[in-house]
């Protein structure tokens, strides 16, 4: 693969990256190309040595949705998640979209109904002194109260294991980098306290 | 897919391995990726992600020297953090693999 070849592909992968980002890391590969060049190495060579550019932009691309889902926890953010890690194109997609679509069709069942229970609720607690309700008015508004407790926790709970299936995608999607791996990997050393003898 | 013994110990090293240059003398990336590829094996794509989370966690800082030939290259030093994540780790491995090469020494 020529330089030109590479580093269009690795541009074009990179897509999507803030542009500031993107043109840093193309600044690197495209340095590396130079210093390879002057130490005498084939433009071939060096990019067989760097691995393949559309991976390596792949990747990138991913850990940066994946970081964006760690350093915020919004809906945006887990989509972004979602998405960098289908965008990894594992083989295994295949299996993993229904999957995930049923996920998300249930959540959003879930939430749907979250919302319902809590109108009914509202409906209930607005209109139980006004009409004739079986226990009387009292017995309407601690109904209705209940009813969008009900439905403030569900939500909560719900929240949470969104947050939990996210974290777990994001887990899946790193297990499937290869040129990154190294390089984003907890580092045993880095945690470890010094060890006196 | 499990990975071989070789690639795990590989990349338990690799963050040491690039203090542990820096630690001695400022560097430029194909510099150390160089290295590192003719020294232990890495993939030479792997220094530059690399470098930019060293540099994202404040181990590392960048600065420009202007070059004879070609564009000025980026060179990397350490922060004190650096060092200090530098001398933490170094001693951390040097117990460990002191620990095991006992193991490995034990008589029969």
């Amino acid at each position: 693969m020529t330089r030109e070849a590479f580093m269009v592909r690795l541009w074009d992968g990179l897509k999507g990256l803030p542009t500031q980002t993107a043109a840093e890391i193309v600044a690197d590969y495209q340095a590396h190309f130079v210093e390879g060049a002057a130490a005498g190495r084939s433009d071939d060579d060096i990019a067989a040595g760097l691995g393949d550019p559309d991976r390596l932009a792949r990747e990138l691309r991913a850990e940066a949705g994946l970081k964006r889902w760690e350093s915020e926890r919004n809906p945006s953010a887990a989509a972004a998640a979602v998405f960098a890690v289908l965008g990894l194109g594992a083989l295994d997609v295949l299996v993993l979209l229904p999957i995930l679509i049923g996920v998300v069709c249930t959540l959003f069942g879930v939430a749907m109904a979250c919302i319902g229970v809590m109108i009914g609720g509202a409906v209930v607690f607005a209109a139980g002194p006004f009409s004739q309700p079986p226990g009387g008015p009292a017995a309407a508004l601690l109904a209705g109260l209940g009813l969008m407790a009900g439905a403030v926790s569900a939500a909560a709970v719900l929240t949470l294991v969104s947050i939990g299936l996210t974290n777990a995608l994001v887990w899946y999607g790193r297990l499937h980098y290869r040129l990154l791996k190294p390089a984003i990997d907890p580092q045993p050393w880095a945690t470890t306290e010094p060890v006196r003898p | 897919m499990p990975e071989s013994v070789d690639i795990q110990l590989k990349k338990g090293a690799l963050d040491l391995c690039v203090l542990a240059l820096l630690s001695r003398a400022d560097g430029y990336a194909y510099e150390i990726a160089n290295h590192l590829a003719e020294a232990i094996g890495m993939g030479e794509g792997t220094i530059y992600p690399l470098m930019r989370r060293m540099q994202t966690d404040g181990l590392v800082e960048t600065y420009l020297v202007e070059s004879t030939a070609g564009p000025s290259r980026k060179y990397y030093r350490l922060t004190s953090r650096g060092r200090e994540s530098f001398a933490a780790q170094r001693d951390a491995w040097r117990a460990f693999a002191a620990a095991v090469e006992d193991i490995l020494g034990e008589p029969q």
